[in-house]
């Protein structure tokens, strides 16, 4: 077999994998078990809590990673290989680690003065966004850069030569040039932060009807041997997951052709 | 209007050392040189996108070194335009004053009579990306002059277009700069554009200032061997000076006179220009001051407008002659005949042997 049916057999290969997990459900789909648990209030609340946390985590996400990765992409400055680097941390530690490194913080004596003083991240709403956060922070910085690089900076150049401030050049050429790449970037940290697991469980626990998110209510209810539940949980992530996926895909595509 | 006064700048690990540049209102000055000399370091250096690490900048007279590329007041096209994409054409034109939120008093007569100058009434709703290479060419010209700049920047503008196309633009650039008064430094690799466009032309090679100088100067007299062989002339031998008006050559044979000499005795390189060696007749009588050489033409190449040819002189020394096609269709000539060549006094010129021309 040459090279070219080789590689497009592995292609396919991946595709037989991941959806053969998920044909797998099939064989504990019930229809009436389906209804029930994703119309339960239970089931409600962790979509909810689930939406709004990942909007939430993914607003203060942009907002930091933004200017962070203009900065990344436009200029030379000291640290610049270090901030580079930092952006695989949350890949290479395992978000279980993650979630341990954050509840640590909040031991020492600046955690604890910050939980008792500004806001209580521990066991709270305000943890699963901080888990979700510092989560996704480094890899919506990633696919932000990727962005701002497509965007050539003469043409921010030729707006300052027009009189344009640095300011004004980036929010009236920059940002509208990177706009489907960053609507793109939006899409799939969201959709991340919506699939976040282990650190949002350290930090904020599996409380039901508190913290239990989408992927911990799932957990919760393997941990009870629900089957038909759980599938009927993992049919909802996965289909906002793959919701979101086909969104950033074609404004991926779009920010390609335009 | 510009003065550049022994400029250092750096650009990645390239060093663009001790420029010293005047060009004055109105005038066009190109800055030439091959790929990789530093004349886009020049120019980002002048725009104000690459820090002057020594040296001093004015524009009309104001301090300019360190000042933000916005408050510079200079035009600028670069190689790839620079056209915004996302905006129509109108949007491009109109984007300076929009930025500067000028009363559309202030810059719409200016920018509806270049928009008549260069016919793009028609492209105003358009995309950038539905343009040609010219109309593209026009647009990014009439965005930059309606910025009513002190002086416009061109970064090699015109490269990507066919030969008729840019011919024309450079017209088009000749005739905004008379009706406008412009003041334009153009950053190019190509001798023939610098030479159409400017009044002054500025050699770069390596980061070095080799020649600055009006561009008859600089294209009949190369003051370096560096810049002599980027101007592409081959016929240099080594020669020594022994008093004004004579060099000694033993390439082409001993004592040859030369018009002018202002070389110090000493070692020298002896040039002409392709364009200059003569033809001449095996019958035709010896002329003063030239010197005349037999041999035979080795190649002959008709390029249509012009001809190349390679003569070998009796000694073994060669020659590149440059003629134009109709004078070698009189002659006849073939690769392989014998002939004659002369070089006339008037058109020998020496370059003194120094370090930076060994």
């Amino acid at each position: 077999m040459g090279l070219k049916h080789t590689s497009i057999v592995a292609a396919l290969a991946v595709l037989a994998l991941y959806g053969g997990l998920i044909a797998a459900l099939a064989w504990f789909f019930d229809v009436t078990s389906f209804t029930q648990a994703v119309s339960s209030e239970r089931t409600l609340f962790s979509v909810r809590l689930s939406l709004l946390a990942a909007t939430v985590s993914t607003f203060f996400a942009l907002l930091l990673a933004i200017p962070a990765a203009y900065a990344l992409s436009r200029f030379r400055f000291p640290g610049r290989e270090a901030v580079d680097t930092v952006l695989e941390f949350p890949i290479i530690v395992s978000p279980a680690a993650l979630g341990a490194i954050i509840l640590i913080f909040f031991n020492n004596p600046l955690g604890e003065w910050v939980q008792a003083n500004v806001i209580n991240f521990v066991f709270a709403f305000a943890g699963i966004v901080l888990a979700q956060f510092i989560t996704i922070l480094g890899v919506a910085v990633r696919m932000l850069k990727t962005a701002f690089d497509e965007v050539p900076v003469e043409l921010e150049t030729v707006a300052r030569t027009l009189g344009a401030s640095h300011r004004h050049a980036f929010f009236s050429v920059t940002l509208p040039l990177a706009k489907n790449g960053l609507i793109a970037a939006f899409i799939l940290t969201w959709a991340k932060a919506i699939g976040e697991f282990g650190a949002t469980l350290m930090v904020a626990g599996s409380m039901a009807m508190r913290t239990e998110t989408l992927p911990i209510a799932i957990f919760m209810r393997l941990s009870s041997a629900d089957i038909e539940g759980t599938v009927a949980l993992i049919l909802v992530l996965s289909g906002i997951g793959l919701t979101a996926l086909f969104i950033a895909r074609r404004q991926l595509s779009r920010a390609v052709h335009a | 209007m510009l003065e550049i006064e022994g400029l250092t700048t750096r650009s990645g690990g390239f060093n663009l050392r001790d420029i010293y540049l005047s060009i004055g209102q109105g005038q066009c000055h190109a800055v030439l040189g091959p790929s990789g000399s530093g004349k886009s370091t020049l120019l980002n250096a002048v725009l104000g996108t690459l820090p002057v690490l020594s040296g001093r900048l004015r524009l009309a007279g104001e301090d300019i070194t360190h000042l933000a590329v916005e408050h510079r007041r200079l035009g600028y096209v670069p190689q790839q335009l620079g056209l915004f994409p996302h905006l129509s054409v109108a949007d491009n034109l109109a984007y300076s004053a929009r930025a500067r939120r000028l009363p559309p008093g202030e810059f719409r007569p200016l920018l509806d009579r270049l928009v008549e100058i260069t016919a793009i009434g028609h492209l105003l709703g358009r995309l950038p990306a539905t343009l040609s290479g010219g109309e593209r060419q026009r647009v990014a010209l009439v965005r930059a002059l309606a910025a009513a700049p002190r002086m416009v920047l061109l970064d090699e503008p015109f490269t990507a277009l066919n030969e008729s196309l840019r011919r024309e633009l450079w017209w088009l650039v000749k005739d905004l700069q008379k009706e406008h008064g412009l003041t334009v430094m153009i950053v190019t690799h190509d001798l023939s554009e610098a030479y159409f466009l400017a009044d002054d032309i500025t050699v770069l090679i390596d980061g070095i200032q080799e020649q600055s100088g009006d561009k008859t100067t600089v294209y009949h007299r190369p003051a370096t061997v560096a810049v002599a062989r980027f101007l592409g002339l081959k016929n240099m031998f080594p020669a020594r000076t022994t008093q004004a008006g004579n060099v000694d050559c033993p390439a082409l044979g001993g004592h040859l006179k030369v018009k002018e000499s202002d070389v110090n005795r000493g070692d020298a390189w002896l040039v002409i220009r392709a364009e200059h060696v003569a033809l001449r007749a095996p019958d035709a009588p010896p002329q003063t001051g030239e010197a005349r050489f037999t041999g035979h033409f080795e190649t002959v190449l008709d390029l249509g407008e012009s001809a190349v040819l390679n003569f070998r002189i009796d000694s073994g020394v060669q020659l590149e002659v440059r003629c134009g096609s109709r004078v070698l269709r009189k002659y006849g000539l073939k690769a392989g005949d014998a002939g004659q060549v002369g070089l006339p006094a008037s058109d020998l010129f020496v370059i003194p042997s120094s370090p930076a021309n060994p």
